[in-house]
């Protein structure tokens, strides 16, 4: 980590320690205690855990020491019985490790406001575009794809300046640190092997970030009944290119990720009419270099809620416009060409049933997820979750065909 | 047949100016006849609204949800409202349980218009619009609709006076209001019952075709900075016999606010 964002992540949670006494009247928090066990029907070449067991424990904090200025702060802590958190305590506040860090900083942000100003520093979750399924022009929201369909956000450490004036708003973001997507480890089942590599070792290779920094910018509409957003970014795919070679070892195959330098333009909109919303979402993805496709992402869907039911479908489509790189690790594009639609029924205040599918349109990768979440009293829920997964191998969502399962998790939020 | 003038008072705030009011409340009630006869259904609205009007409100709300079997659920929010009625900006945000914490609903309503609604959900870091036609849909696992939370203008609706009534002794007008074009709803008609003695509102029974769907009722009205306010509202859905109750706590008016903080950023702040 460089001294610079040390120097800025040191002050900011001086801020925060500052600010929390200073604000006894608009101190808030929230968090919880989350225990999940995933199984496993299948075992999966290189990998025969069938069950895995997490903890997560994440506390937020949020201070407004002044009028205009709120302090918001958040620390997780983690154990997995799967090797996929880090097995030292040290307090990790990049997130760019290839496991998730047993102590880490989730955020730590101040944000300044000044009438039609908001300015946010630090580490930071910026959500863009309308989409739900996929987001083509979500371009500051790296996610943990360590068990690639279950993905979180990671925040990223950026300064970002949104001036809202009537129905206009304008959001410009500057990102100083890379980070990436967090990938399957390589040993594990959601890191599917090459074709070709049975018998070798896979081994990831060093990690090399790129160190330039990333630009965006997004205008935002919000008129009478519809509302629709343009914007631009220049930067790192956070997903990288996976290119697989013979290592010095006869025996190991190392596999390299290569982050692409990208510049994208993107547009996103919703609009109601009297029996749905329709939205739309696409994004043209220019590859700086050689070293990454030309391509455009879109989304159309619509959605609407009647009684108690969310009902969401659309069509996620991709146009490869110049090829260039055989097997990018891309779980965006990968859920392109396809089907999505998911289904949520309220059963009444604390009960809730999802469920949600995609399916490619050639039919050669489906995936489909049913979820039961039940409360009891204020602090505890119970969900049990089933995904399967199927198709061929040679398709983003077949591949994982192996990797259906089974999730019970109880949250105890605080 | 004659106009009957609506006779502002100031409100009661000592106890000898209480005496005048109930005076006042007395004579208001004896002219009601008239005022039937007049039909004059939208003045008397637009005097209840008129006495409600304040520069902000701030409650802490408590919410208990009751379904069919009684079981109770319980949900805490924070509410601001900047202005009033027709121009009013308004931010609710959940403060339990602890897994909703931090969802807030802005609500910016328009005079001419149905109101725009955002819905932030800090778990996804994300806002969402709710669309007019999706307003029906129970808010929260309550009784509420999304469109039980706008704030009711009375440019908004047509009235017509249907009666006197009583509720608990109390000596009410009954007043049919059916919503204007433009002002799309999810109900046909709503029957509202506005007290003789003070102008406050007491029930609203809102109807889909001549079927009634919610129930609010108005209960514990108390003068509070000299505005008659109901501190407990219940709302009933008769189909699902279900029954969420509001409590209003910390409830104050005129409590000095910014208007940057009813915007979409101003959400996202937790």
């Amino acid at each position: 980590m460089t001294r610079r964002v040390r120097i800025g992540c040191c002050a900011l949670a001086l801020c925060l320690a500052c600010a929390v006494p200073a604000a006894a009247q608009s101190l808030t928090q929230r968090g919880f205690v989350d225990v999940g066990l995933a199984l496993f029907p299948q075992a999966a070449p290189g990998d025969r855990t069938q069950a895995t067991l997490d903890v997560l424990v994440r506390e937020e904090l949020f201070a407004r020491p002044r009028r205009w200025l709120q302090v918001a702060g958040g620390v997780e802590v983690r154990g997995n019985t799967h090797a996929q958190v880090e097995r030292v305590w040290r307090l990790d506040l990049g997130d760019r490790r290839e496991r998730r860090p047993m102590l880490g900083v989730r955020r730590l942000t101040a944000t300044v406001t000044r009438g039609p100003l908001t300015i946010d520093v630090g580490k930071q979750f910026i959500r863009w575009g309308k989409a739900d399924i996929v987001t083509p022009t979500d371009h500051f929201a790296p996610r943990d794809f360590l068990t690639v369909i279950d993905a979180g956000f990671l925040a990223v450490p950026a300064a970002r300046i949104v001036a809202q004036q009537g129905a206009e708003t304008l959001d410009v973001v500057w990102q100083p640190r890379f980070t990436p997507s967090r990938l399957p480890l390589v040993d594990q089942r959601w890191t599917v092997r090459p074709t070709g590599s049975d018998g070798l070792r896979l081994l990831p290779s060093a990690l090399a970030l790129p160190t330039r920094d990333q630009v965006g910018a997004r205008w935002s509409h919000t008129g009478d009944g519809y509302e629709f957003s343009v914007s631009g970014f220049d930067g790192i795919n956070h997903l990288p290119n996976l290119v697989a070679v013979r290592a010095a070892t006869v025996r190991d195959l190392l596999l390299l990720r290569d982050y692409p330098r990208v510049r994208s333009f993107g547009a996103d909109a919703a609009r109601p009419t009297r029996w749905f919303t329709l939205k739309g979402e696409a994004a043209v993805f220019r590859a700086r270099d050689s070293n990454a496709d030309d391509y455009v992402l879109y989304v159309v869907q619509v959605e609407r809620q009647t009684g108690e039911w969310l009902l969401l479908g659309g069509y996620a489509g991709e146009v490869v416009t110049r090829r260039r790189v055989p097997t990018p690790f891309a779980p965006d594009r990968g859920l392109t060409r396809a089907v999505v639609a998911r289904a949520s029924y309220t059963v009444d205040s604390n009960r809730s049933v999802t469920l949600e599918s995609a399916v490619r349109q050639n039919g050669h990768g489906v995936y489909v997820k049913g979820e039961y979440s039940q409360a009891r009293g204020a602090r505890w829920r119970a969900t049990v979750s089933g995904v399967v997964l199927a198709g061929r191998s040679d398709d983003f969502l077949g591949q994982y065909r192996r990797n259906s399962n089974l999730t019970l998790s109880l949250r105890y939020s605080f | 047949m004659s106009d009957v003038k609506i006779v502002r008072v100031p409100l009661a705030s000592t106890p000898r100016r209480a005496g005048v009011w109930l005076v006042v409340c007395a004579l208001l009630s004896s002219l009601a006849p008239h005022v039937r006869a007049a039909d004059n259904a939208r003045q008397i609205v637009e005097e209840s609204q008129q006495r409600t009007q304040a520069v902000s409100q701030r409650y802490e709300g408590v919410l208990q949800v009751f379904d069919a079997k009684g079981k109770v659920s319980d949900k805490r929010w924070l509410l601001e409202r900047l202005g009033s009625h027709g121009t009013s900006r308004m931010v609710l945000r959940f403060t339990q349980p602890a897994e909703v914490k931090g969802v807030a609903l802005l609500v910016v309503n328009h005079q001419d218009r149905a109101s725009d609604q955002w819905m932030w959900t800090p778990a996804i870091e994300r806002d969402r619009r709710i669309a007019l036609q999706d307003r029906s849909t129970r808010f929260f696992g309550t009784d509420f609709s999304f469109e039980d939370l706008e704030e009711r203008d009375v440019d908004q609706y047509d009235y017509a006076l249907l009666g006197d009534d009583s509720l608990d002794g109390v000596a009410m007008w009954k007043i049919q209001s059916t919503p204007r074009q433009g002002k799309s709803s999810q109900y046909t008609t709503s029957t509202v019952w506005i007290r003789k003695d003070n102008y406050a509102c007491a029930r609203i029974e809102n109807l889909v075709k001549d079927q009634v769907v919610r129930r609010l009722n108005y209960l514990d009205i108390q003068n509070v900075q000299g505005i008659w306010t109901a501190k407990q509202l219940e709302m009933t859905d008769v189909k699902r016999n279900s029954r969420t109750r509001l409590t209003l706590d910390k409830l104050q008016y005129n409590v000095p606010m910014k208007e940057d903080d009813f915007t979409l950023q101003a959400i996202r702040r937790q």
